[in-house]
């Protein structure tokens, strides 16, 4: 794999939730207690009690029969909308994807499947996101227009319902659009796919991941191993014969985690890289040690051949023999640590050559689900993407009309890519000026550009520039508050794991997605009522 | 505001498109195919062979692709350039050729974007991966997606001379040429059995071969279409096909192979050389910079027949001095040599005895290896004395040759304990190249190379 699946810190997640929709839901309490006092003096502050008195009434009073009624017209609103004029346009790209995926079926190779699975779930994410985004974001503002919604909102259907209504309308036309695109995509790729050997690369591996350390070429503990000369340092590497190791510590292993037979399977993806070509006819070597630092305890594998960019499974024994001698070990009893953790030394065998890794390069391969399974995994990761922009949409057109809503959405998608959250991420925390993120924050970025000044000169000591550097903070404060009102959509990317062969582990992205998905509800919907509350229906 | 009706109006909007409809019709109408069908921009594309199926073959999905982009096509290109460095950058190989085909489809007739991406392929690629038939894999997918271009561009010389190059240059002097040379006719994909890969080598030939054809096609496109290459001097561009069956010629020869094919090989090299190659007319500048005129030579061109073509006597000085100076950039003279040489069946015996000892003494049979190294020596000794081959004394490869023959010689005499004769044949090579570092290290590389076959 060529990404490093991380998990989501949950307390402290949990945590900035709080703190963001508590921080927000405060903002705007005391907003509309001080705008009422301002506008009714007096009465303002009885009139605010009334309004947070509504909307308990609202909130306890909630229909679940309205809320479908209202779901139901949506989504024949969609429909009459020709929403689902979309699958002319599936159906076109599927009708011809094969002209523009390279050659014949019968040529599809294992590697070029990745390419096949990632096109069908890009095609579907970006046929069905944007289809829900501009409906979630028009619907509203149109109702309004047209005066339907004052007729909704003067029958007992209540504001809150109005909001979920959309809400759940709009993700139902979605998930039929989602539903039958899934399935004939994956029909197509099965189809495309006829030559047994890729046929073989249609797998749903279940992985368990461990932590990575490493050990230099003297022995001793290093963050990271060499860099041979990448501009991606994702992986490093470990020069053959010297004391340098990539350990893997894997936890939670018992029994359960070997195969019926008592085998462990470790499957690795190492690459190779050769200071001098060598004996070109075999590939470069690698051996595993399982160590039990209770005990230090090793057992050290037969040489194995690196099989670059395709990956190796080796199947380890539970009854560990050492060659020549009789004495042979247990490798959950011996190896495992009270705590459950086992932990894998690798070394390169060949001298002055050198094997490249990375965390997902090793990893214990659990038995294989069927590739529907990771395939419609992925599908829900999308169906979970779909929710949020609904959700999205439909508060911001409470508030916006349509086509600015519709910019507020994609651009809050936008932001929400891994590299935009990177670069906030390094703004926010702490990366300033004297921490090494040259130029400074914004004013002194522009005092800098617009005096010439080198970034690594340092800006007079006066009132000026303090205050300058002071009002940097605060927009830097204002962007850390930014930042957690946009949502990360690395984790619903799914499409990697599946077109890779691995399943969607629920830990590093189904667990997130549906955690900021829920997190995303309570605050919009609760946007999106005390928009409509507070807004003119009646008006164009 | 005008004065006209709703009616008059729509009428004289129907008379204006009739009126236009004629010129578009008289430039515009599509041809049938059939020379001289179609107006007149049909015409001029077909006279000036500008239409798509003139530059090679149609590919339907690059066509649509570009209409249905408009003029978005540069910004396009541009996104999956992007796109390509980082999926390069990170190792991403199958998507990386994934969007090597979308961009060829977007500029389907631009020859760099052809070259560049079979390059990268073909090259870049095969070097990031350790297995030999995992790079050789990639380098016949750089070579038939050359082969593509070509087939999408069928008058560029370009593109046909890096086909051959990959033929020669790639498979042929790479690192891992031995493997190669043998992959491309026995391909490692079990899909082949054992066989060639019909879309890389159709004709089953050896890659040197395979090269010495489409160098031809290349120097025929050159001459048929006039499209002028850039890529090298003409007088070494046409050089090519003649250098290539050298390369076959030499490449059996690696491959242990000196019987009666072999010299065949060489006597057609020699051939190639002297009767196809020197005979080839080169326009060149004589004089100089600036006052300089072109003239007809032909390499193969003695001093009569200078004196034959060219009328002046100050002419026929300078012409020869250019045939002269043309010789000498090409190698002419060593090529000839070497020919002429190896097309004798004293230097094929002798190649055979060396090759022969080196076999012997992997496999330590040391008598037949020291009989076997004798001879050898022996025989260059007899041919390096030759006033016609002084040249090959300075020849790399078969010094190294005589020099490891040398070598094993000595080192089966120190085995057996006996002392090295001061005079031995080709002793004053092995003096005359005692300093030379380069060949030293390359002479003893392959001695220890025949050591671990031991």
């Amino acid at each position: 794999m060529s990404f490093d699946p991380q998990s989501i810190p949950l307390d402290v997640a949990l945590l900035y939730w709080v703190i963001t929709v508590g921080g927000l839901a405060a903002t705007v309490l005391a907003v509309s207690l001080i705008s009422m006092l301002i506008t009714h003096r007096g009465s303002g502050g009885k009139l605010f009690a009334q309004e947070v008195e509504g909307f308990a009434n609202d909130l306890f009073s909630l229909s679940a029969r309205r809320i479908w009624a209202l779901s139901k017209l949506t989504y024949l609103e969609a429909y009459r909308r020709k929403a689902l004029a979309v699958f002319v346009v599936f159906a076109l790209l599927f009708m011809f994807a094969g002209w523009f995926m390279g050659g014949d079926s019968k040529d599809i190779s294992g590697d070029q499947v990745k390419v096949y699975v990632s096109f069908v779930l890009r095609t579907i994410s970006w046929l069905t996101l944007p289809l829900v985004l501009v409906l979630s974001s028009f619907g509203i503002p149109e109702d309004i227009r047209l005066r339907s919604l004052h007729t909704v909102v003067t029958k007992p259907a209540r504001r809150l319902e109005v909001v979920l209504g959309r809400v759940i309308g709009y993700s139902m036309i979605g998930t039929v659009v989602l539903l039958v695109m899934s399935a004939v995509g994956y029909i197509w790729i099965v189809r495309q796919i006829t030559d047994p050997a890729a046929k073989s690369a249609l797998i749903c591996r279940v992985p368990v991941f461990g932590r990575l350390t490493f050990l230099d070429r003297s022995g001793d503990p290093a963050n990271k191993g060499i860099n041979v000369g990448d501009l991606w340092e994702f992986r490093s590497y470990i020069e053959g014969a010297t004391k340098a190791r990539a350990i893997w510590t894997f936890q939670n292993i018992n029994e359960s985690t070997l195969d019926s037979k008592g085998n462990l399977h470790l499957e690795n993806q190492f690459l190779a890289f050769r200071s001098y070509k060598g004996d070109m006819k075999r590939s470069l070597l690698y051996d595993y040690q399982f160590r039990n630092p209770e005990t230090n305890l090793t057992y050290t594998t037969r040489a194995q051949p690196v099989n670059e960019n395709r990956g190796v499974t080796d199947v380890i024994p539970r009854k560990l023999t050492v060659p020549g001698e009789e004495k042979s070990y247990d490798l959950i009893k011996d190896f495992v640590t009270k705590d459950g953790s086992l932990t894998v030394e690798v070394s390169c065998i060949d001298r002055e050559q050198y094997l490249g890794m990375a965390r997902p390069d090793l990893f214990i391969r659990m038995p294989d689900s069927p590739f529907a399974y990771g395939f419609f995994k992925a599908v829900l990761g999308i169906e979970m993407l779909m929710v949020l922009m609904v959700l999205l949409g439909v508060a911001g057109s409470t508030f916006l009309k349509g086509p600015i809503a519709t910019v507020l959405t994609a651009v809050l998608s936008l932001l929400g890519g891994e590299d935009s959250h990177n670069f906030m991420d390094q703004l926010v925390m702490g990366r300033s000026a004297k921490e090494g993120f040259q130029g400074g924050g914004f004013f002194e970025s522009v005092y800098r550009i617009i005096t010439h000044m080198n970034p690594t000169t340092e800006l007079p000591d006066n009132a000026a520039f303090t205050a300058m550097q002071g009002a940097d903070s605060f927009l830097t404060w204002f962007l850390w508050l930014c930042k957690q009102v946009i949502p990360r959509l690395q984790y619903f990317n799914m499409s990697d794991y599946v077109s890779n062969g691995f399943d969607v582990p629920w830990e590093y992205s189904l667990f997130p997605s549906l955690l900021i998905t829920v997190g995303y509800l309570l605050p919009c919907v609760l946007l999106g009522y005390f928009a409509l509350r507070i807004r003119e229906l009646e008006s164009k | 505001m005008n004065a006209l009706t709703s009616q008059q109006r729509k009428l004289v909007y129907l008379s204006g498109i009739l009126v236009l409809l004629i010129p578009i019709i008289y430039l515009g109408l599509p041809s049938d195919g059939k020379s001289g069908s179609g107006g007149r921009l049909a015409e001029l594309r077909t006279r000036y062979e500008l239409g798509e199926s003139d530059l090679g073959d149609v590919d339907p999905s690059s066509a649509a692709m570009n209409l249905v982009l408009l003029g978005m096509r540069g910004v396009a290109v541009n996104l999956l350039y992007a796109e390509f460095d980082k999926q390069k950058d990170m190792k991403r190989w199958a998507e990386m050729q994934a969007t090597t085909e979308s961009i060829v489809r977007l500029q389907p007739h631009y020859e760099k974007v052809w070259e560049m991406n079979g390059w990268n392929l073909a090259y870049n690629t095969s070097a990031e991966w350790d297995a030999v038939p995992d790079r050789y894999s990639w380098v016949k997918k750089g070579g038939k997606f050359l082969i593509q271009g070509v087939k999408q561009n069928r008058k560029s010389t370009h593109l046909q001379y890096h086909v051959a190059n990959v033929y020669q240059k790639k498979i042929g002097t790479a690192d891992e040429s031995r493997f190669y040379r043998d992959y491309f006719l026995h391909d490692p994909d079990p899909k082949f059995k054992g066989g060639v890969d019909p879309d890389f080598n159709p004709k089953e030939l050896d890659n040197y071969l395979a090269a010495k054809e489409e160098y031809i096609k290349a120097c025929n496109i050159e001459d048929t279409e006039h499209r002028p290459q850039h890529i090298l001097d003409r007088s070494l561009f046409r050089s090519m096909p003649a250098r290539c069956q050298f390369d076959f010629a030499s490449g059996l020869q690696k491959d242990g192979k000196f019987g009666e094919e072999t010299r065949v090989a060489w006597q057609e090299a020699l051939s190639d050389w002297t009767r196809k190659y020197g005979q080839e007319v080169l326009t060149v500048p004589v004089g100089d910079l600036g006052t300089s005129v072109k003239f007809d030579i032909r390499l193969e061109m003695n001093l009569d027949d200078i004196k034959r073509e060219v009328a002046s006597p100050d002419d026929v000085v300078r012409v020869a001095k250019v045939v002269e100076q043309y010789r000498k950039m090409v190698n002419y003279y060593y090529w000839r040599t070497r020919g002429n040489c190896e097309a004798e069946r004293k230097t094929s015996e002798s190649h055979r005895n060396l090759y022969e000892a080196n076999q012997f003494y992997s496999k330590q049979e040391f008598e037949k290896a020291s009989e076997s190294a004798m001879a050898g020596l022996k025989g260059f000794e007899e041919i390096l004395h030759m006033p016609e081959y002084q040249d090959l004394k300075s020849e790399d490869n078969l010094i190294e040759e005589c020099l490891l023959g040398i070598m094993v010689w000595q080192d089966i005499n120190k085995i057996r304990g006996e002392a090295i004769p001061r005079d031995y044949p080709l002793n004053w090579l092995e003096a005359e190249y005692q300093g030379n570092q380069q060949i030293q290290l390359n002479v003893k590389r392959t001695f220890k190379r025949l050591l671990d076959d031991r």
